[in-house]
């Protein structure tokens, strides 16, 4: 007899998936949405499933390097950049003939790159080895009932508006004279696709020789008992979650905007601060910035917000399915942490616009250097915050 | 000459003789798909949300962006006649050939295009009824691939500017000093002063309103759910009610001059009054210092 318990997993499951496949449905026909918002929806899902399942995370990506010598999330990471790079330069190619006339390819995240961006990418490295998790990744551990990422996603909100509150200076004084380079159109398409490849492959030699690798399980024959196990309970392992995370990058590129979680989050932010009274009207600027700004929207959520949405159902769903959604209380000190990182995540995703998924993850996919220069601040403010928690534990 | 052809000449007078509004300035979706490959026929999307055109656009159109390649963002002018040889050359486009032009937005920005390919004198330009909205509607497909047409070494003819207002020639109507009729095409929030600006964007004109002795028509009046155009009875009845008949000139204006545009082609190229559109609109004459405007809800610029 099935076990009670599982029983009504399954059943939650069931419902979560049967929920995300009619709001799909209703969205598609729905007026002023249409297909992009139901695809939005499904590709959020789909995230959300993926990075559950392969725990993919940039936050340990970084963390587990630096703190426990593993290397297996960041090779994920390279694996979903290397893939993306693949997949962005086949779209490129169909709409933006030639790279070197002086067109930008449009939605792609190509950013202006400056030391905001580093100041940024530390803010935000710090921030998520603080609250064990980067935005996409509270957002994903939200799904499978953590208790502590709603804190980690306050501080989030409360970090954005420290951001907004330094952001018109900060264009005024940097971004707006800070270069925008898209390396296709300096290095042309083959080019910048093997250098990008080439920088990618360098830096998974370097993991793969100086990192120690853990040795493999013994291999199972795969019936369709054990197949099925591997899919839906056992996690994926790290590369296979960079493949599928690059094809989904590609995908969202090519029906609706590049992969990015914070846009949504940065509106009802805005619009709470500012309805509070206490954020400036106007940020200068900032319409004609690529990357996860805040987009208005006449309905109650944008399509970003819809794309979370599916995103933190999707992890919940194959949650439930794994046997791995559990409401997480945490401990006082987690939650401590995970709100302190949560403002610096906020911080960091406002004045970079985005964050380590919109501008590190989808402006690398689109050979954008901004998204290089967020990595470089990244690594240096996780590598600060590996420090830290070393010290305080 | 023998009289049957004598009849066919007097066919002939008749039919270059009748008005505008009997030309076809409009093709349909259906014609558009029968029409891809037809080598003198050449489709252009004229879309302003970006990425729109390169995520599916009619099989072989090319797509022209209307904030720098059909305006000159520098000097707020409509596009060079060099710029506009250029462009129409790299698209593969002759004096001969039929453009058809279409869009997102019903069509604002691909009626932009139409009002700039008249200005340049090309012959034959048509818009495609109901635009990118219809084509989806009726599921018709999409196609991802940016076209390479042959490039062509195009010549534009001298501007017509009768086709375009100024801010002097507005003026001269509101002072009656000539005879006019101006034509607000905005919504009725932004014609009674109520907002600056639509939703969403941000005020361009330090003062709210519109030009004295504007007519209220809001564009979206000229449209049917589908995004094509509604019936030409229908259209010269809508703009009778507000006493535009077409026996004086009319002027069409909006905020920037794009929906204006579209407004332009309906009275102008459907109903064939005598029509000029202000592309200067309401973000050069509410602005303008010393002009006169009406605001009935004496909505106040505070400067935050």
């Amino acid at each position: 007899m099935v076990p009670p318990r599982r029983w009504i997993r399954w059943a939650a499951a069931a419902l979560v998936a049967a929920g995300l496949l009619a709001s799909g449905l209703i969205l598609h026909d729905a007026p002023g949405r249409g297909r992009s918002a139901s695809f939005s929806l499904l590709c959020g899902a789909a995230f959300g499933i993926v990075l559950q399942r392969s725990r993919f995370c940039f936050a340990s990506a970084f963390r587990d390097l630096f703190l426990l010598s593993d290397r297996r999330a960041a090779l994920g990471v390279l694996v979903a950049l290397a893939v993306g790079s693949v997949g962005y330069q086949v779209v490129f190619g169909a709409w933006v003939p030639d790279p070197s006339a002086g067109h930008m390819p449009p939605t792609a995240h190509i950013a202006p790159a400056s030391w905001h961006l580093l100041l940024g990418g530390a803010a935000f490295g710090l921030g998520m080895v603080l609250s064990g998790g980067c935005i996409s990744g509270n957002l994903y551990r939200l799904g499978e009932g953590s208790l502590t990422a709603p804190a980690a996603l306050a501080g989030t909100v409360a970090g954005f508006w420290a951001g907004t509150l330094v952001w018109n200076p900060l264009y005024v004084r940097v971004v707006s004279t800070a270069p925008v380079v898209w390396l296709p159109s300096h290095l042309g398409y083959a080019g910048s696709l093997a250098a990008q490849l080439a920088l990618l492959a360098l830096l998974g030699a370097l993991l793969l020789r100086y990192m120690p690798g853990l040795s493999p399980r013994p291999a199972r024959p795969v019936t369709l008992d054990v197949a099925c196990r591997k899919v839906f309970v056992d996690g994926w392992p790290a590369w296979a979650g960079g493949i599928a995370i690059g094809v989904l990058g590609t995908f969202a590129f090519l029906r609706t905007r590049p992969l990015g979680v914070t846009s949504e989050i940065g509106r009802a932010s805005r619009a709470l601060g500012s309805a509070m009274g206490f954020l400036p009207e106007r940020l200068e600027g900032l319409d004609l910035m690529a990357g996860c700004r805040p987009l208005d929207t006449e309905h109650l959520l944008s399509e970003n917000g819809i794309f979370v949405l599916g995103l933190v159902l999707g992890s919940a769903l194959a949650a439930l399915a794994a046997g791995e959604f559990r409401l997480r209380l945490g401990r006082p000190r987690g939650h401590v942490l995970s709100l302190a990182g949560g403002v610096l995540l906020g911080f960091g995703a406002m004045i970079s616009l985005g964050c380590t998924v919109g501008t590190m993850l989808s402006g690398i996919m689109a050979f954008s250097l901004s998204g290089w220069v967020f990595l470089a601040g990244l690594l240096s403010g996780a590598w600060g915050g590996a420090g830290l928690l070393r010290r305080l534990s | 000459m023998s009289a049957p052809g004598s009849v066919l000449g007097t066919a002939i007078l008749l039919l270059a003789a009748l008005p505008a509004a009997a030309q076809e300035v409009l093709v349909t979706t259906e014609w558009v798909s029968n029409n891809l490959n037809n080598p003198k026929v050449r489709v252009l999307e004229v879309s302003v949300d970006p990425g729109v055109y390169e995520k599916g656009h009619v099989e072989g159109a090319v797509g022209v962006k209307w904030h720098s390649e059909l305006a000159d963002p520098v000097s707020r002018d409509i596009v060079s006649a060099a710029s506009f040889e250029k462009l129409l050359s790299r698209a593969g486009i002759s004096g001969d050939t039929t453009v058809v032009l279409y869009g997102d937005n019903n069509n604002w920005f691909a009626a932009w295009g139409y009002w700039i390919f008249e200005i340049y004198g090309h012959k034959a330009v048509r818009i495609m009824d109901g635009g990118r909205k219809k084509w989806e509607i009726e599921k018709r497909p999409w196609d991802t691939t940016v076209p390479s047409h042959p490039a062509t070494t195009y010549r534009a003819a001298p501007p017509n500017l009768a086709l375009r207002a100024r801010l002097p020639d507005v003026l001269s109507v509101v002072e009656k000093r000539s005879p006019g009729a101006l034509v607000d095409v905005r919504s009725p929030d932004e014609f009674a002063g109520k907002v600056f600006a639509p939703p969403g964007i941000q005020e361009l004109a330090i003062r709210a309103g519109h030009v004295p002795g504007a007519r209220s028509v809001p564009w979206s009046k000229t449209v049917n759910e589908d995004g094509t155009f509604k019936s030409r009875e229908d259209l010269r009845k809508l703009y009778a009610e507000v006493g535009v008949d077409g026996k004086t000139p009319v002027i069409t204006y909006c905020r920037i001059g794009e929906r204006s545009s579209h407004s332009w082609f309906v009275l102008k190229e459907l109903l064939g009054y005598d029509v000029r559109n202000y592309d200067g609109s309401w973000t050069e004459y509410g602005n303008a210092v010393g002009v006169p405007i009406e605001n009935p809800a004496g909505t106040v610029w505070t400067g935050k």
